[in-house]
Formats: C-alpha cells, structure tokens, sequence
C-alpha cells in the first residue's frame, strides 16, 4: 500500500511532465543546470560589476563603501591603484613584469607559442603507426593530467637553489641571478616553462584530431608527384590543420589568461602579479574589494577582447580557404 | 631449400638499382659521422626517420624526467637534501612516505579532495545528462541561444566570479545553521564542489550532447511505445547506449575537479578538518620554521598516483573527451 502510494507520488510529477510540450520539456530539463550557472557564473559577474562601482572601505566592518562610479577603473588604467603591484602603469615607471597586464599578456603570447610548436611535434609524432604508441601517448598526456599544485610542486623544487639543479643550470647559462623564485623576471621564465611542460599536451591533442582528420590519399597523390616530407608538410598538413590550430590556440589562450595557481605555488603573487593574482592580492592584502572586483571585471574584459581577434582572425581564415 | 636461394637471388629491380648507385658512388675515405651523413643525403627518408626517433625519444624524456627526479627528491634523506643531482638520490629512505601521513594527516586531506572530486562528477553528469539530452536531442525556441549562453560562461575567467561568491559562502544563513556548524558554507565541501560544478559543466553538455544527438530516435520511439516516460527514456535508453559518452564526461570532470587550484585553496581555510582538499596538504609541508622538500616531493608522488592510473586506463576517453570538448563550437 505504502510502496503503491509513493510510485503513484513519483509518477504524478512525470505523468505531468509528460503531458507538456516539447518545448516546455525543454525548458523544465535545462533548468538544474541553468539554475547552477546563475548561481555561480551570472549573478556573481553581474554583482563584480556591481561591486567595481562602489568605493573601497578598508576599515570598516563591510568592504564596500558608497557609490564611486568609475574611479576604480581609472586608477586601475592610470596606475594610481592602491595594491602592492598595479594594473597598467601608463608613465612605465613600474617595471612591465610588476604590471598585471603585461605579465599576464606576456605569459600568454609566449606560452602559447611555445606550446603550439612542441604541441605540433607532439601531435605529428603520435600520428605516425609505430610500435608502443599507445605508450608514448600515455607518457605526453600525463603531464596534462597531474594536478596544478604538483606540476608548481615540481618546479618550485627544481629551480630552488639549495636542491634544484635548474638554478645552477640556468646562471651558468648567464639567464638567472642568486634567488630566482624571489625575482620577477626569473619568476616569470618558471612559471613559463612550468606551464608549456604541462599543457603543450593539450595543444598536442587538438592538433592531432585535426589531423587524423586530413584525408591521406592526398599524402599518397604528393608523395606519387615527389613532394618530400617536408613538402607535404607545408603544403598539405599544415593549410589544412590550420582552422583546428586556431580554434586550439584559442583555447589555450583563454586558459593562460587565468593563470593564477602555478604562480601562487611558486614564486608567489607578489612576485609575477597576473591578473587573477591580483584580484586575490586585493583582497587578501590590502582588503580593496571593489578595487579587487574592478580587476576581475577588466580580466573578463581583456580575455573577451582577445577571444575578439581571434574570431576575426579565424573568420578571415575560413574565408581565404574557401 | 634452393626455393629460398632462389628468391634471395632475384631482387626487386628497385633494390638492384640502389645497390648499383652506392657501387657507383666514387670510393671515399670516411670517418662514421661523414658515411652517416652521406647515407643521408642519398636516401632523405632515413633522415626523417632518424629525426623521428630523435624527437620522440626528446618529448618522452621532457615529459616523463620531472616525475623522475621528483622521486629522488622524494627518498632523499632530508639531511642529505643538497646532494641531491641530476639524476641520482643524495640517499636512499624510503620512510618518507609514511612520514607524510605521520606529520600532517596527510590520508585526510586526500579524502577530502576525493569526496569533492567524487561529488561534483556525479552532480555535474546528471545535470549534464539532461541538460546535452534537450540541447542534442529536442528542437525548441531559442536553443541556439540558450546553448550560447552555456558556452559563455566557460570563457569568463574564475577570478570574476571569486568575489560575490567569497561574500555568499561567507554569509551565515540562519536556515543552515542546524547541518553545518557555522552557519555558512565556507570551510565546507559545498564551497568548493558547487562552483566548481558549475565551471566544468559547459564541458560535459558539450560531450554528452554529441553522444546522444547520435542514438538513433527509432530506439527511443520504442521505448516510448513500450510504456516509458520521457525521462525514463533519457535514463533507461539514450544514457546508456552513449556509455563510453559519460564515462569520458565522467573521467575529464574528475581530473579537473581534483586538479583544480583557484577555489580549491580559496574556500576552505586549509584545515584538514575543514574539508580543505589535497593541494593545502602538499603546501602544509612548508612550515613556519623549516620547509619539509622531501616530504613535499613525496605527497606529491602519492597525490599524483590516481590521476596517473587513471589517465592509463581511460586515455582513450581522456583524448576523444578533449577533442571533442576542444572542437566543438
């Protein structure tokens, strides 16, 4: 009886649910997961909005003062800005690595080549049929896959000066001075490294799709006419893998763009300030968070206009190729 | 016998030619390095081949040499911790790893990074689950943009998030009060698992709705005709038949989830008992007074060990995952 009275409680909701439109269906099923995305992405970046407008009040018990209208994003781009590193610094009396703008543009454009062009090698190597492939395919991966705190772990060891061997390395090459982790420049070639060991993976995946997807008989038909593997190289593979290129490119672009925790495990935030360090040190700090919300604003405002380029740069590709 | 000879006797034409040219080349005096050199130049594809070798051997030993030397760090006795080199331990002891879970409960706070990694899969698969069924399955008004609207929020960068979301689990909410202590979600797994459901939920819409936008819809209308709900359908056909879907899904958010950083070391205040995940634990090590590098290297060892077997046993879905998550648009 009790049983009956419980499946007759579970079916009415569905019977109900049943009788709907196709499109009411829709809406009903898509709303668990809009309901989280509203929660932690729409009202929230709303809200930093929000909060970038107010005056900062590091005193008082609630943080946020009274309405300030732009003035946090004017001292933020005028770098007038309270925070132990700025934003942007016009007059570049700031060192360009001590600004979070160009650190974090900086690490973005070199990471990013770089990962692109071991990326690609990685790819090419795992689209050739040879013996114990499946294994040098778990080996190239598994740094993609390791968590960030380790993947900071292991770098932090290796360029520490007392058990490293990579500090050493480096000053006999002439590049690092005595403490590297506490030194922006050096810092910044670290994290660098850190990151292009772990995600050229990644780029290596997304290429390598676009390439299992080129059609080889045009690599036998070059091979027939004599190209050289070089040839087929340029004039196959590459034209054809460019579109998964960019688009891959572009997410590796987005994704360097949020640098936050390689940074914070190793040389620390003070030391390279990226954007998303910034915020953090805003906070925690210095206890600016209106001034820490209108650097998470400009963030989502800086990583929109790139993703802008880049859809111009891959529309204007799609229509030299057809 | 002679059958063998006989074969061995006649070569391919091409082959004879070849012979004849080497022959045919002036008789040189060269070193090892000039012969392999001029092999090279004759006959290019052993160049590339040789070039292969050279760079596979190249990418497998930058990949895979940090994890080596990190386990050098890692059975290195702390004493002996400048003798570390490049490829030898400054000594060997193992007890380093038992060590870990003596200083800080190290056992804790992998739970705690399992439960949260666990939670959010499951969270994020359903979720997913229905919302990659509507987008890859019925036609309605406004899908394109409702999928739009899912697309955007993977490109906003976390940080831009971080701040209201800092000032909602902070805030005590009295109606919490009864099933958490203090009344607010900070220092408690759900600070951490929500969002981070959230951030990595565009990626498994994306896979499930290309798996199931491919079950074919007369398996469906069968089950529909057998008796089943809408609903019942999605679970009892469509779900699974597009297993290798959702456990690709599956295994991606995991990794993720367990490797994250940003809201991980934010949202807990790093006590073990306060749900604070792995990474707080590997940062545990450097104390106050003295920084415990073999101690590090060592959790970080046994910290990586799931994701590592777990990327040998799932690649497969690990590398269609991503290309599928990467390529969609």
């Amino acid at each position: 009886m009790s049983t009956d009275t419980e499946t007759r409680l579970l079916a009415r909701p569905l019977n109900w649910l049943e009788t709907r439109s196709e499109a009411t269906f829709a809406y009903i099923l898509l709303a668990p997961a809009f309901a989280l995305l509203a929660l932690i992405a729409f009202y929230p970046l709303v809200d930093t909005f929000r909060f970038s407008l107010l005056a900062d009040q590091t005193a008082a018990a609630d943080p946020f003062g009274g309405f300030a209208g732009l003035d946090n994003y004017a001292a933020l781009l005028s770098g007038e800005a309270l925070l132990p590193q700025q934003f942007l610094d016009p007059s570049f009396a700031t060192p360009l690595l001590q600004q979070a703008l160009f650190v974090t543009l900086a690490f973005a454009v070199i990471s990013v080549l770089f990962e692109t062009a071991l990326g690609f090698g990685q790819a090419l190597i795992l689209d050739q049929d040879f013996y114990g492939r499946r294994w040098v395919r778990v080996a190239i991966i598994i740094p993609y896959a390791i968590p960030i705190v380790i993947q900071a772990m292991i770098f932090y060891l290796m360029f520490n000066p007392t058990i490293g061997f990579g500090t050493e390395f480096m000053q006999w090459l002439g590049v690092f001075g005595e403490n590297p982790l506490a030194n922006t420049t050096d810092s910044f070639i670290i994290v660098l490294v850190g990151d292009i060991w772990k995600t050229s993976a990644f780029m290596a995946l997304l290429i390598l799709a676009g390439l299992q997807s080129v059609d080889r008989q045009l690599f036998d038909v070059a091979k027939v006419s004599g190209a050289s593997p070089w040839q087929r190289f340029k004039y196959i593979t590459l034209p054809l893998v460019a579109p998964a290129l960019l688009v891959a490119m572009l997410f590796r672009t987005m994704d360097a763009m949020r640098i936050y925790g390689l940074i914070d495990a190793t040389a620390g935030c003070q030391t390279v300030p990226s954007m998303s360090c910034l915020v953090i040190t805003a906070l925690q700090e210095t206890r600016r968070w209106a001034t820490g919300s209108a650097v998470a604003f400009l963030t989502a405002v800086v990583i929109g206009l790139v993703v802008v380029v880049y859809l111009f740069g891959l529309r204007d590709q799609g229509a030299g190729m057809t | 016998m002679s059958d063998v000879d006989a074969d061995a006797g006649a070569e391919h034409p091409d082959v004879a030619a070849q012979a004849a040219a080497t022959v045919d080349e002036p008789e040189l005096d060269r070193g090892i390095v000039e012969g392999w050199a001029a092999r090279m130049i004759s006959n290019p594809e052993r160049a590339y081949r040789a070039a292969f070798y050279v760079a596979t051997v190249f990418f497998l030993v930058t990949t895979l040499f940090p994890f080596y030397w990190l386990f050098m760090v890692a059975i290195t006795p702390r004493g002996s911790l400048r003798d570390v080199g490049v490829f030898t331990p400054g000594g060997v002891n193992l007890a380093a790893f038992i060590e870990i879970f003596q200083r800080i409960p190290f056992h804790r706070y992998m739970f705690n990074s399992f439960l949260i990694a666990t939670v959010a899969t499951v969270t994020v698969l359903i979720v997913a689950s229905l919302a990659g069924y509507v987008f890859g399955r019925l036609r309605f008004r406004g899908r394109n943009l409702l999928l739009l609207g899912v697309l955007v929020t993977s490109f906003f960068p976390p940080a831009a998030f971080f701040i209201p979301l800092n000032r909602l689990f902070n805030a005590n909410v009295d109606v919490l009060r009864p099933i958490l202590s203090a009344g607010s979600l900070y220092n408690t797994p759900f600070a951490i698992f929500i969002p981070l459901s959230a951030i990595y939920l565009p990626l498994s819409i994306f896979i499930l709705m290309t798996f199931y936008s491919q079950i074919p819809d007369g398996l469906e209308d069968a089950a529909r005709v057998e008796g089943t709900t809408r609903i019942g359908a999605l679970f009892r056909v469509i779900v699974p038949l597009s297993a290798p879907g959702v456990a690709t899904a599956g295994v991606l958010t995991f990794i993720t989830v367990y490797n994250e950083y940003f809201f991980s070391s934010l949202m807990t205040n790093g006590r073990p008992g306060n749900w604070a995940p792995m990474l707080e634990g590997i940062l545990r090590y450097q104390g106050q007074f003295e920084v415990l590098f073999n101690l590090m290297a060592a959790a970080s060892i046994v910290a990586v060990l799931p994701v590592a077997i777990l990327v040998v046993v799932a690649q497969e879905k690990i590398v269609s995952g991503l290309t599928a998550g990467g390529l969609k648009e």
